[in-house]
């Protein structure tokens, strides 16, 4: 059964279409990755998904959820949670809090009560963080502030941030941009976890082919608001129409 | 799971409790002006409760007030109403009072859902002219700009009247404040709070809702401010318009700046730091200065006030606290790497 169905959506900034009648379903439990040029409309999609844009035109259903009707503050309700592409943090706070920003939904007004008469509630509250972190590898961060650590442990604790939460659905938004290889395999390692082990299916926007290519399930190539292709990696990697688009003709050819 | 999280050491806290009380009896086994010293340290003591309120919401949240001297006076006004001409008890005034106020923050919140930085500031300044002339107007129960004769508080029918029982009755809200400051800042509200200022997108991702957080940061600041405005108008037994300047929410930012934005420890320091220097230390040097130039008795205040926050902002952005960080690393780390800068 798909887990989130995109039906006929069009996104206009007057004049400009940076959406246009995109129709796609992702599957449950699935890695599906949108790829293609810049300003094709990979972030405006997510932007739609997460109710930062208001998209004149179009559904857009998760678990039969209709998400356009909501607010940007409660789709984490529903079970989707994101990354920001130029990494939204919070520099004064320690890692653990930035982590803990994302698990405010999950700490209702009562367990803030408690929190200040009893300490047992900061250590529920933390374990929910710690937890996270130990699965991303980044334990003894959670003391250092955010503020001058190195960008890849930024862009993880990001990812913590989403993952605390405990969403439904991820979306990614270009999660090994600025990373050296060896960081991005480690990027692709996660995500292929964050996929099996917390059984999140994970909405992958990237321009790191090799990346992008070793883990997805399927491959969606926009191109000026508009599916180009679909379907699986080796399928999408041959098709002339995205070589000429997008990926370039092989050196050899 | 092991409890990783470095829980701040929390020993010296009744310790310091302990001085606070102490403090008099030791000022006036030292000192034959003790009461003016009173006097000074409760002045402190109100600011420190409102400047709390303030750093929750200009250093936390982002949303710079210029018009936290109308809260004080708002505080002030409904309470000496309350008790004096529709004699309601004083511990009833002590928790309605700052409800009152922080229901007027939460007005003057909404146009905080439109503008920020600098603009919300002007905006708050505006509230804290209208606040005055509504005071001023209303002559049957403010006595307009004549000043009004305010009773002392009577707690559990004993009557505060010395400065030494103002300064324990203030003291021990001082405290209180604190701690609820501190919890709120540490809690699920104090992380939303600075996600606002640093990034409302990671904010509204993260499931926080950016007007309710507003309305509650200006509600929550309120509180503290109606509060301090109580113990005000109550301890120093006559209120005026006078008292609530324009220049006074001025001298509350430079306060939190001073000390230190975005920590209530700082709050609390730079209410000392400069309430302490206006009272102590500018009317050692006044006469001095006023030999050298020719100038009115505000003017040094305000020059040693300015100066002070350029200092501040230039060479030491943390504030008060900030350096006291510093310093702490320093000496941690002390043989080794003593360069290391607070990061």
């Amino acid at each position: 059964m798909p887990d989130l169905i995109i039906d006929n959506l069009t996104m206009r900034f007057s004049g400009l279409v940076a959406l246009d009648e995109v129709s796609f379903s992702v599957k449950n439990n699935e890695i599906f990755s949108l790829i293609g040029p810049n300003g094709s409309g990979k972030t405006t999609l997510f932007n739609c998904i997460n109710g930062f844009n208001k998209p004149q035109n179009g559904k857009i259903y998760f678990n039969g959820d209709n998400l356009l009707g909501k607010k940007a503050h409660r789709i984490i309700h529903s079970g989707i949670s994101r990354t920001f592409q130029n990494v939204q943090n919070i520099p004064f706070m320690t890692i653990l809090d930035n982590i803990l920003l994302g698990a405010n939904s999950r700490i209702d007004a009562l367990d803030t009560l408690k929190r200040c008469v009893s300490r047992d509630q900061r250590k529920t509250e933390e374990s929910m963080a710690l937890e996270i972190m130990d699965f991303l590898g980044m334990a003894n961060y959670e003391q250092k502030f955010m503020m001058g650590q190195p960008f890849a442990i930024q862009k993880l604790a990001e990812i913590a941030r989403a993952l605390v939460s405990k969403p439904k659905l991820i979306l990614l938004d270009e999660p090994a941009a600025g990373m050296n290889d060896q960081e991005t395999r480690e990027i692709a390692n996660i995500i292929r976890d964050i996929r099996d082990e917390l059984g999140v299916t994970v909405l992958l926007v990237e321009h790191d082919m090799n990346l992008v290519m070793s883990i997805s399930d399927r491959i969606c190539v926009l191109e000026s608001g508009k599916i180009l292709a679909l379907g699986k990696p080796n399928v999408v990697k041959d098709d002339p129409k995205v070589i000429e688009s997008y990926l370039g003709e092989p050196l050899d050819a | 799971m092991k409890d990783r999280y470095d829980h701040e050491n929390i020993y010296w806290i009744p310790i310091l409790i302990i001085f606070v009380f102490l403090l008099p009896l030791i000022l006036k086994g030292i000192s034959f002006s003790y009461k003016y010293y009173l006097f000074v340290l409760n002045l402190a003591g109100i600011y420190i409760i409102l400047n709390v309120g303030l750093d929750l919401l200009s250093g936390f949240t982002g949303l710079v007030s210029l018009g936290h001297a109308a809260f004080l006076a708002v505080g002030a006004y409904t309470s000496a109403i309350m008790v004096d001409q529709l004699g309601v008890p004083f511990s009833l005034s002590l928790i309605l009072s700052p409800v009152i106020v922080g229901l007027f923050g939460f007005i003057i919140g909404f146009p905080a859902l439109r503008i920020s930085g600098m603009y919300l500031g002007l905006t708050t300044m505006g509230f804290g002219f209208i606040v005055k002339r509504i005071i001023i107007s209303f002559r049957d129960w403010t006595q307009g700009s004549a000043g009004l004769e305010v009773s002392s508080p009577v707690l559990f029918g004993y009557t505060i009247k010395s400065d030494l029982d103002n300064y324990y009755l203030i003291y021990t809200f001082v405290i209180v404040a604190i701690i609820i400051g501190r919890r709120i800042a540490t809690s699920k509200i104090g992380r939303s709070f600075m996600a606002i200022r640093d990034s409302e997108q990671a904010a509204e991702a993260s499931g926080i809702n950016l007007s309710q957080y507003k309305m509650l940061a200006f509600f929550i600041s309120g509180l503290f401010a109606g509060f301090a405005g109580v113990l005000f108008a109550h301890t120093s037994s006559f209120i005026s318009t006078d008292h609530f300047d324009i220049l006074l929410s001025i001298y509350f930012i430079i306060m939190v700046l001073v000390g230190g934005a975005s920590s209530i420890y700082g709050a609390v320091l730079g209410s000392l730091f400069i309430v302490l220097l206006d009272n102590l230390f500018v009317p050692l040097i006044e006469d001095q200065i006023q030999l050298l130039f020719n100038t009115q008795a505000g003017d040094i205040q305000s020059l040693i006030f300015g100066l002070i926050m350029f200092l501040f902002i230039i060479f030491q952005p943390m504030g008060l606290y900030g350096m006291w960080l510093k310093m702490r690393i320093y000496w941690k780390l002390f043989p080794f790497n003593p360069r290391q800068r607070f990061t």
